[in-house]
């Protein structure tokens, strides 16, 4: 059993009403543990929908979704933001990080969240913001970064609970061609060490980078396809 | 997550908005301070009353008996021989009225040469006038019946007025000036007074024998009296009784008459600073309301202006208790600190007040302070919940697409 075990999903707003639309139309999905999968579409496919569903930011309204085996379709706020806390980390293309916050306060919040002690938080956040290279801008505020240092804390926010998957929206979006790719190379830093990676991006060169690209359009998955690693 | 989290969490978000969180506070800091100096200094007058009384002894029955016809309307001896009958109850029986006369002398010391004295109070009164008022003796003798029967012109003197005009020489024996009638002193009381307000100090009087008003008060009727009773239940029975005898003995056509006791006047009066403490509670409480309110508004500002944030916070990990705690905390922050620096502006209004007013060092009580701090807080969660709760129950998707 996978990863990831996503049965005829449907995301269906207005349903029933003239206005009906299907983000997701009957979407069945499985990721092993481990694989660097991107998922592909243009804007509007119900790509980012998708991401929603498998992140636990949004629950469908039909099928079943099973993550790391626990069956997370109808389970409520407490438990599925704990899911949220241990089992995915989050990379957006705004970056969304707190501007009030450090940067370290920022990588610290998820460890707050899960109750981990003052001194193990610190060494799991230094630790995590080493790995991305950004330890000695650990005190700045999110506004007196570039926007690659945002990213950079944002990935290191991510992995800072080790959670099996990481989940990257557009990660390259808002950034130039070269602080993009150092990001990608970060994602595929974080891919070799053993965590699965969701990648989505509407940008067919970036999800070939990846061992599996899906492609979605209108809700459902039109392409499914393994690359050979060359 | 912990409660230190939050409350670091809160004092940053309330330090990045200074000017709206003092703002925000101003409605409770006015409200606890108002409660506080108001109550304070209600309790106060309260209290400087009870004490008043409570010096001149408890179960203290007060007649007022005079009649407008002239010549007539001396109802001592009536009233004397009518208590003689009440022994059962009463423990004795005293005219109480107060003249006014021009100074005290003895040698070069007069009461007129200090301005805060003038001139002291000088009671006509009988040999119970000490039972009856609570008075001591310190030395020499009190007035005697026959003091009163032969016109002897003696005088018991309170202790500060001893010590303003003999210093420390030995007043029994010696002659003073009261108006310009010689008296000899036989006694001096013990003092009571622990008050600074000296110009009304019952140690700076005076007790002549109540036959002195021919010669000092221009023989006027004595219209005031003073019964002890023996208890405070024989204090009614006295004012019952009392009451009936006069009904019989003076005509209201060309007479009055009134019959109370201490405790009835403290009564009275605590039941008036009660509603003087409710109406000002009251239009304090509602500045509490209308600060709390302030609260509940910037609260949901603040809701709005970090939805995005909110939803940061849902996408990785907060769970609702966690979103809906640290706004609590926030709002209880921001009242508590307002009680705070509130409870500190209501120490120093009422140290004023008292000051100003009461003329003592006047302090609220420790439970009222306590109080005023828990209700603040209090506040601030009954005000912050709303808003908090609507934090809260945000979507994480919904939130993290507002911006």
């Amino acid at each position: 059993m996978g990863l990831i075990e996503l049965s005829q999903g449907f995301k269906i707003y207005n349903e029933g009403y003239e206005n009906e639309v299907r983000a997701l139309n009957g979407v069945s999905l499985s990721i092993d543990r481990g694989e660097f999968v991107s998922i592909i579409g243009t804007s509007g496919s119900g790509k980012s929908t998708m991401m929603n569903i498998l992140g636990c930011l949004d629950v469908l309204t039909h099928g079943e979704y099973v993550l790391d085996g626990e069956n997370v379709t109808d389970m409520r706020d407490g438990r599925l933001s704990r899911i949220r806390n241990r089992e995915v980390g989050f990379v957006f293309q705004g970056f969304n990080l707190i501007e009030s916050l450090t940067a370290y306060e920022n990588v610290e919040l998820p460890l707050v969240y899960q109750g981990v002690s003052a001194r193990l938080r610190r060494e799991m956040a230094e630790s995590a913001l080493e790995r991305v290279g950004i330890m000695e801008r650990a005190d700045h505020h999110p506004s007196e970064l570039s926007g690659g240092q945002q990213q950079r804390v944002a990935i290191a926010r991510a992995i800072s609970t080790n959670p099996p998957i990481i989940m990257a929206d557009e990660p390259t979006g808002a950034l130039d061609s070269k602080t993009g790719d150092r990001v990608l190379e970060l994602m595929h830093g974080l891919h070799g060490t053993g965590s699965t990676i969701i990648l989505i991006t509407h940008n067919n060169e970036l999800a070939e980078t990846a061992s599996r690209i899906v492609r979605i359009s209108d809700g459902q998955i039109v392409e499914d396809r393994r690359r050979v690693p060359a | 997550m912990n409660l230190t989290q939050g409350f670091k969490m809160a004092a940053k978000s309330l330090l990045a908005n200074k000017v709206r969180s003092v703002l925000t506070m101003l409605g409770i800091i006015i409200g606890i301070a108002a409660v506080m100096s108001l109550v304070s200094v209600v309790q106060g007058f309260t209290n400087v009353q009870k004490e008043y009384y409570e010096r001149m002894g408890t179960n203290r029955v007060n007649v007022y008996a005079y009649s407008y016809m002239s010549g007539g309307g001396d109802y001592s001896d009536e009233i004397a021989a009518y208590c003689e009958t009440l022994s059962e109850y009463a423990l004795g029986v005293s005219p109480n009225t107060q003249i006014w006369v021009d100074g005290v002398r003895y040698g070069t010391a007069n009461t007129r040469n200090n301005s805060q004295l003038g001139s002291p109070p000088i009671y006509l009164g009988n040999e119970q006038f000490a039972v009856c008022n609570a008075f001591t003796l310190a030395e020499g003798r009190d007035l005697s019946y026959t003091d009163v029967k032969s016109y002897n012109q003696v005088v018991v003197i309170g202790a500060k007025l001893k010590e303003y005009l003999f210093s420390f020489k030995d007043a029994i024996g010696e002659t003073i000036t009261i108006g310009s009638v010689k008296f000899t002193v036989v006694g001096v009381y013990e003092p009571k007074d622990t008050s600074e307000n000296e110009w009304y100090s019952y140690d700076y009087m005076c007790v002549i024998p109540q036959s002195m008003s021919r010669i000092l008060n221009s023989n006027q009727p004595i219209s005031q009296y003073v019964i002890k009773a023996k208890s405070s239940e024989n204090t009614k029975i006295i004012i019952d009784l009392m009451t009936q005898y006069l009904e019989r003995i003076i005509d209201t056509n060309t007479g009055s008459f009134y019959v109370y006791s201490d405790q009835q006047w403290i009564d009275e009066t605590e039941a008036q600073y009660k509603i003087y403490s409710l109406v000002g509670g009251g239009i304090a409480g509602i500045s509490l309301l209308v600060g709390g309110i302030g609260i509940m508004n910037i609260m949901l500002v603040t809701v709005r202006e970090r939805t995005h944030e909110i939803g940061i916070r849902k996408a990785i990990g907060g769970a609702r208790r966690s979103i809906l705690a640290q706004f609590l905390i926030e709002a209880a922050v921001v009242c508590g600190t307002g009680g705070i620096i509130g409870i500190i502006v209501g120490f120093l209004g009422t140290v004023v007040a008292g000051k100003l007013i009461l003329k003592t060092l006047l302090l609220p009580s420790a439970v009222m302070t306590i109080f005023a701090a828990a209700f603040s807080v209090f506040l601030g969660l009954i005000f912050g919940m709303y808003p908090a709760v609507k934090a809260s129950g945000l979507q994480p998707v919904d939130a993290l697409r507002a911006d």
